[in-house]
């Protein structure tokens, strides 16, 4: 057995979740305080439960008029959505309009002179978004601090891991079938990568409507109980491709998916556990 | 107890208001308390106080003005000869009795009068009071009518005289705790305060022979009260205008006499939102014939919930993951399995049942508190700052409660209060 690293963690609310920072070996003593400050930067620029530069910027759009993004880090995650937009098959929108009838294509983002304008009312909710892209902004803040194994979660659905495993080798998850306490959907394997898990359903509960998502450009709510599970190098990244992966259609789900990093199951009570394999 | 464990406890009680209250916001929220707290002692003479109405409360008061340093009960005033008898144990032997206050205000000999009649009578004694150039300590609610509430306000501005009411919360070290807490952000912006009283009796009080029901049960009755209005929410709405500092905006609510059909006038159920500016909310239910929730207030914000009744905050914390703590032991043991991680599921969403954590100290004197500040403002000739508005603002709420049960209707904040 090798000498163990020095361990630490740090707990704290934040993205309306919990984060939870472990750390092992190297770097700087104040290196999980400044990923935290990472996440509640994160938090204060993109929350809408009080004022933010999100919720300045959902003020503007909704009276349709041309907002200016002041705060970096609300550029940033703009342009990271805008850029993800292939990637996703379009699935990903971080829009809300009450009356559903236009999503992000609908808003005019320039991304050098950083304005964003709209010309229906509509608003931003980056939601599980958030939450990867905070854990994309803590990993670095952990690296540039010289830590190179940890391990960060919001919540369980959105791990990252720095390194390999403290005791070598990759981390290894594995996540649990919902709908049957001791079987489990998939194990996966990381390295300095990001975990994302969106679902329909959760253990325990049959109330789709905790949990009803929005398909863009679609009127009705996704119920179906399903859970999707995307692994990448970036936590914002794989929160965008497990949304969409949730929200598409069957066509566009066999699209995205590739049998080993990005994943749906059906968790109908009787279905086969996964929809593609 | 002797003097010098007395002497003991009130300087950690006050040490206690003090650290609970310092700092530029809490100045700020609390601007009474420093005043109160600083109290200086008899030094020329005790400031002389006049009780009217020595029935259950008024007995209470002269208990806690007993236990001042800088007041003394100079005279005794009840209509009711059994209650004046009551009251003579606590006072010193020979102090003056009266079952008419106007002949007490004609003696002289006083400083200030410390009203505890039914709630009907507020107003004109304290007029009464003011017009013989005394000060005035009056029990809470206020008045019966907003406009009583206004005009005793506007009497005590134009006679130059200190009008103080009841209100004990304000000097009660866990509610400024509390407060210091919530002002420093521990609970996140509070959204929602949920209060209660909520008892199981029928709270009627026997009637002795020489008395009636009128008299005795003054608070079953809408000329003399506005019942669990202004004997009780009245405290909590104080307390909800004060961790949300504002007033409300509106209020709506339903009141009925739905259990206790024994002849009163007063609801015996009454339930009522009262709105805040921002969309924030004070939602109040009182009852008689279920105890399991008592007297509460919840203060609600997005990280945590402050109930200051028990004394007790909760942070808005999500559990830990099980798996994660798991990871580590195995790491510090060199063991390495597979991370368990629940993904995206969620618990049923129960109540928290965690203990939460003490919001602290055991100690209460704020009644006593409440008096001393009353004795120091009379000496000064100055009121407590900002205690007034918050009275007068906690008995429009509940009389505008009481309006818009009567009337079905939602009733907006008045425009035609007075300025205090
Ligand atoms: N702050 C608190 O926590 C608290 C608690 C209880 C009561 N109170 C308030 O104290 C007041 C009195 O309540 P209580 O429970 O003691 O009622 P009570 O009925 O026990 O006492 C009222 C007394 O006033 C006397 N009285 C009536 N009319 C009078 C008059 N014209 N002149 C002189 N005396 C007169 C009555 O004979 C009686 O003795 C109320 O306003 C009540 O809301 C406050």
């Amino acid at each position: 057995m090798r000498a163990l690293p020095a361990t630490g963690e740090l707990c704290f609310s934040a993205m309306g979740t919990r984060v939870e920072l472990h750390r092992f070996g190297g770097g700087a003593a104040d290196a999980l305080a400044q990923a935290e400050r990472a996440i509640e930067m994160v938090d204060d620029a993109l929350t809408i439960h009080r004022p933010s530069s999100t919720t300045a910027l959902n003020e503007a759009l909704r009276s349709r008029q041309t907002a200016t993004i002041t705060d970096p880090i609300l550029l940033d995650a703009l342009i990271r959505i805008d850029d993800a937009r292939a990637a996703t098959l379009e699935l990903f929108d971080p829009t809300i309009d009450a009356r559903h009838t236009v999503g992000w294509e609908a808003l005019r983002f320039d991304r050098q002179a950083a304005t964003i304008s709209c010309a229906d009312p509509i608003a931003l909710d980056f939601g599980g978004f958030g939450k990867g892209y905070a854990l994309d902004r803590a990993v670095l803040a952990l690296q540039e601090a010289g830590v190179g194994c940890a391990l960060l979660s919001a919540g369980e659905s959105s791990i990252a891991v720095i390194g390999e495993h403290p005791l070598g080798g990759t981390w290894s998850f594995a996540i649990p079938d919902p709908r049957q306490p001791e079987a489990t959907l998939v194990e996966l394997e990381l390295v300095d990568e990001a975990l994302s898990i969106s679902a329909t359903i959760g253990a325990g509960s049959a109330a789709p409507e905790r949990a009803a998502m929005l398909r863009p450009g679609a009127p009705s709510p996704v119920t179906a109980p399903r859970t999707a599970i995307v692994v990448d190098r970036s936590g914002a990244m794989a929160e965008m491709l497990s949304t969409a992966l949730i929200v598409a259609d069957d066509a566009a789900a066999l699209r995205l998916h590739d049998g080993a990093r990005r994943m749906r199951f059906d968790l109908t009570p009787a279905a086969p556990t996964r929809i593609f394999v | 107890m002797t003097d010098k464990f007395f002497d003991l406890t009130r300087r950690t009680f006050l040490d206690r208001v003090l650290m609970a209250s310092a700092g530029g916001v809490m100045a700020t929220a609390t601007p009474w308390v420093a005043m109160a707290a600083g109290a200086e002692t008899a030094g020329a003479g005790k400031v002389r106080l006049g009780v009217i109405g020595t029935g259950d409360r008024g007995r209470a008061l002269i208990q806690n003005i007993a236990k001042t340093r800088n007041c003394m009960v100079a005279a005794l005033c009840d209509t009711y000869a059994p209650n004046l008898a009551k009251a003579r144990q606590w006072v010193a032997a020979g102090t003056p009795e009266f079952s008419d206050h106007r002949a007490m205000l004609d003696t002289r000999g006083l400083d200030a009068v410390v009203i505890a009649t039914p709630l009907h009578r507020h107003a004109q004694h304290t007029f009464d009071a003011m017009d013989a150039g005394l000060h005035v300590w009056c029990e809470k609610a206020m008045a019966r009518t907003i406009a009583d509430c206004g005009a005793m306000v506007e009497r005590a501005r134009t006679r130059g005289k200190v009008l103080q009411i009841g209100h004990q919360r304000m000097f009660h070290p866990t509610y400024l705790n509390a407060l210091r807490r919530v002002k420093a952000g521990e609970i996140g912006p509070v959204t929602q305060i949920r209060a209660s009283w909520h008892r199981n009796n029928a709270w009627r009080r026997p009637v002795p022979a020489d008395s009636d029901d009128r008299r005795i049960n003054w608070r079953l009755y809408r000329e003399s009260s506005a019942g669990l209005m202004t004997e009780l929410a009245t405290h909590q709405l104080q307390v909800g205008n004060w961790f949300l500092d504002a007033v409300p905006t509106r209020v709506i609510g339903s009141g009925s006499i739905c259990f206790w059909k024994d002849g009163r006038e007063v609801y015996d159920h009454v339930a009522l939102i009262y709105e805040y500016a921002g969309g924030r909310k004070v939602i109040y239910t009182s009852l008689l014939n279920n105890a399991r929730y008592g007297c509460e207030e919840q203060v609600q914000g997005s990280k945590g919930t402050i109930e200051p009744e028990l004394g007790r905050i909760y942070q808005e914390v999500p559990h830990r993951a099980l798996a994660l703590q798991r990871m580590q032991a195995d790491v510090k043991r060199g063991h390495k399995r597979t991370i368990p991680i629940g993904g995206a599921t969620w618990f049923p969403e129960l109540p928290v049942t965690t203990p939460g954590e003490s919001l602290g100290w055991g100690e209460y004197d704020e009644t006593m508190l409440q008096f001393e500040g009353f004795g120091e403002a009379v000496r000064k000739g100055k009121a407590l700052p900002g205690l007034l508005q918050q009275a007068y603002y906690a008995s429009v709420a509940s009389l505008l409660g009481e309006q818009a049960m009567d009337k079905g209707e939602a009733m907006t904040w008045p425009t035609s209060l007075v300025t205090v």
